[in-house]
């Protein structure tokens, strides 16, 4: 049944998240050719934003779960902290591509080291690089979820500070171009649609992701189970 | 290179994310509950202790 839900918000996003696609090059209109280095290269956005959105959610999940973990040694909090990270790894990299090679289309180079939002950005999705490659080479056991959930603890600082960065320090980052509060968001209606129908296909998507993950640590730890118990322990 | 093939080298980079991340975790799903079936019937757990073993795990 959990397989199932899983399977289903996984084909139910991965479509929205295909129309997204359509609809913005169909569908949405063009930017200003003036006032991009490179036009075309602009509907990257449609998928790197939402993207971006997704890794935050996943990390939401990492913190949420990595502190179940380590304040109540809650093995649902384990699973979240496995999702988490697994998704907020996939999330990063999609975002941190899209983002390298629009960076190289419109600033003529992938990546500014004196931006802070690609900065905090990318040390996030290392963070993840981290937990996803740390569990997998670490034998499981209290002392290893603890020294990991504690990672996904204090690396979650990093999520607000890269959601404010553009705001405090506009350095190369375009900044937020809706939910600013005032007038100034640039975005034309036409494609502020494209761009919620890719945020909510990429929600679905990612809790997709984030079940089907819980389920297969799940089954890991089950079946570790009932090794243990052929092996003669209880 | 012109913008347009960025564009498409970006989004192809996406796809090809999108679809081996996607891949990887259903066969991975698919193999462990294989793998999960195959011991607990050698083993002969019945339905009812495998979900007995699984609430423990949960605790």
């Amino acid at each position: 049944m959990a397989a199932r839900s899983a399977e289903a918000l996984l084909g139910v996003g991965f479509l929205g998240i295909m129309a997204t696609l359509y609809l913005g090059f169909q569908w949405a209109p063009s930017v200003s050719i003036d006032a991009f280095e490179s036009p075309a290269a602009q509907r990257i956005f449609y998928w790197h934003v939402p993207a971006a959105w997704a890794a935050f959610i996943a990390f939401a999940v990492l913190f949420a779960g990595s502190a179940m973990w380590f304040f109540k040694r809650s093995p649902l909090g384990w699973r979240l902290h496995v999702a988490g990270a697994e998704a907020g790894l996939a999330c990063g990299l999609i975002t941190v591509w899209s983002g390298c090679v629009w960076g190289a289309a419109e600033w003529g180079t992938p990546w500014d080291w004196t931006d802070v939002r690609l900065n905090t950005f990318g040390l996030l999705t290392l963070l993840a690089l981290f937990l996803v490659l740390g569990r997998q080479s670490q034998p499981d056991g209290v002392e290893t979820r603890d020294t990991f959930s504690t990672f996904g603890l204090y690396g979650f600082i990093l999520v607000p500070l890269t959601y404010i960065a553009t705001r405090i320090w506009e350095i190369r980052h375009p900044g937020p171009v809706i939910g600013t509060g005032d007038d100034s968001g640039s975005l034309a209606g036409d494609m502020a649609i494209v761009l919620l129908l890719g945020a909510l296909s990429f929600t679905v998507f990612i809790l997709g992701h984030i079940l089907m993950s819980m389920r297969i640590t799940g089954l890991e730890q089950r079946l570790e189970q009932v090794q243990h118990q052929i092996d003669g322990g209880n | 290179m012109d913008g347009l093939n960025y564009l498409t080298v970006a989004y192809l980079g996406m796809i090809a994310g999108i679809a081996i991340w996607t891949w990887t975790v259903v066969t991975r799903s698919k193999s462990i509950e294989a793998r999960l079936a195959a011991v607990e019937a050698s083993v002969g757990v019945s339905a009812s202790d495998a979900d007995a073993i699984a609430k423990k795990v949960d605790e």
